[in-house]
């Protein structure tokens, strides 16, 4: 059932979009090829960005210090209950979109799309933001020079995120 | 901040190459990342194309507005201030909406343009007021129902079952929020407490 739901979300958007067409008079196909054209011109701006991190994350895991790095921080993340190969995730997560979606990918390649550290990777990539980034762009954008508990309650958060994707997925998919 | 990432993750692996001494499959991972690269973009680019079209179709249709109507009274707990005094409380409904829309470009502009007008009835311009912090911290807390650009990367991966984590996402998402707001409420309450005692 809930299986059922998760997959039936994209062809229900369809069908309300074609609803949504059909039963309206303003030229909405017209709003869709131009926001498609924004889209693809994002998705195309990305490739420098992605192309410059890819190259970098694919170096951090090829020369076997991710490995090292999550070996030596396993005892410690297994007795909180992260899986430690996310650790390169939790550190570009904060940071910056494009990091993280590198990371992410090279995540899912080197160990396995199936594998329960990809499912922990998926729900921290799918329920946080790029909180680092968000917290100078928003304040900054007014002059903000004293922003309080935002970055501890920005941060109290993201280790929530963290913790319950980790026990959420052992529920779930173990 | 990008290119610190960068060049930070190089320089380290490089090193740590040089001193385990396996610098031949670096080299590999170097033209591996670049060529990758293309392909992750190709497979973005379509889906990102759809979305996109989708979600600029839906926004003319009034979807964003609907949506805006439904979370009024949630919101008003959330931003307490903002719902009082009716500034910024629309920005801030629209922001909300664009992100459970996932539509990340259309909500940054209106987060900024709503820290604008909180900003004007700030009695101290350089200190955050409580519901822009509140406003930071959500947003910093991903709302997206639909996270297809996610997806898009699970099955270029070759994932079983790509949607299989939508419904944990949701959960940890509305877990996220809530927390977020929570924790932002009682920070702004301790701290009025603190002035009142000051004073």
């Amino acid at each position: 059932m809930i299986e059922n739901i998760a997959s039936a979300t994209l062809p229900l958007v369809m069908l309300l979009v074609s609803l949504v067409i059909l039963s309206s008079k303003k030229p909405l196909f017209d709003s869709f090829l131009s926001g498609a054209g924004e889209g693809a011109v994002t998705a195309a701006k990305l490739l420098p960005a992605l192309c410059a991190l890819i190259v970098s994350v694919q170096m951090l895991f090829a020369s076997g210090i991710a490995d090292a790095v999550a070996e030596l921080l396993s005892g410690f993340t297994e007795k909180i209950g992260i899986p430690s190969e996310i650790l390169p995730l939790l550190l570009t997560r904060p940071v910056s979109g494009s990091a993280s979606s590198a990371t992410f990918s090279e995540l899912l390649s080197v160990y396995g799309a199936d594998s329960f550290a990809a499912a922990v990777a998926s729900v921290i990539m799918g329920s946080s933001d790029t909180m680092i980034y968000i917290m100078s762009v928003y304040f900054s954008s007014v002059g903000i020079k004293k922003t309080r508990h935002a970055l501890p309650a920005a941060f109290l958060v993201m280790i929530f995120c963290i913790l319950f994707s980790s026990y959420i997925c052992r529920l779930w998919f173990t | 901040m990008i290119g610190k990432c960068f060049a930070v993750f190089c320089a380290v692996s490089v090193v740590f190459s040089i001193c385990t001494g396996n610098l031949s499959s670096l080299s590999d991972a170097i033209l591996d990342g670049a060529a990758r690269s293309v392909e992750l973009s190709l497979s973005l680019l379509g889906i990102m194309c759809l979305w996109g079209g989708v979600m600029s179709l839906l926004r003319s249709a009034g979807a964003i507005e609907k949506l805006s109507w439904l979370l009024r009274p949630v919101l008003k707990l959330a931003f307490p201030d903002a719902f009082g005094s009716g500034i910024g409380a629309e920005e801030i409904t629209a922001n909300v909406s664009a992100n459970l829309f996932g539509i990340g470009n259309a909500a940054t502009p209106l987060a900024i343009s709503a820290m604008k007008k909180m900003q004007q009835s700030n009695p101290t311009p350089d200190v955050a007021s409580d519901d822009m912090i509140t406003l930071a911290v959500l947003n910093s807390s991903s709302l997206d129902l639909f996270p297809v650009t996610l997806i898009a990367l699970r099955r270029a991966a070759g994932a079983a079952d790509p949607y299989s984590v939508i419904v944990p996402i949701w959960i940890t998402s509305a877990l996220s929020s809530i927390i977020a707001v929570v924790i932002c409420r009682l920070f702004a309450a301790l701290t009025k407490r603190k002035k009142r005692s000051v004073a």
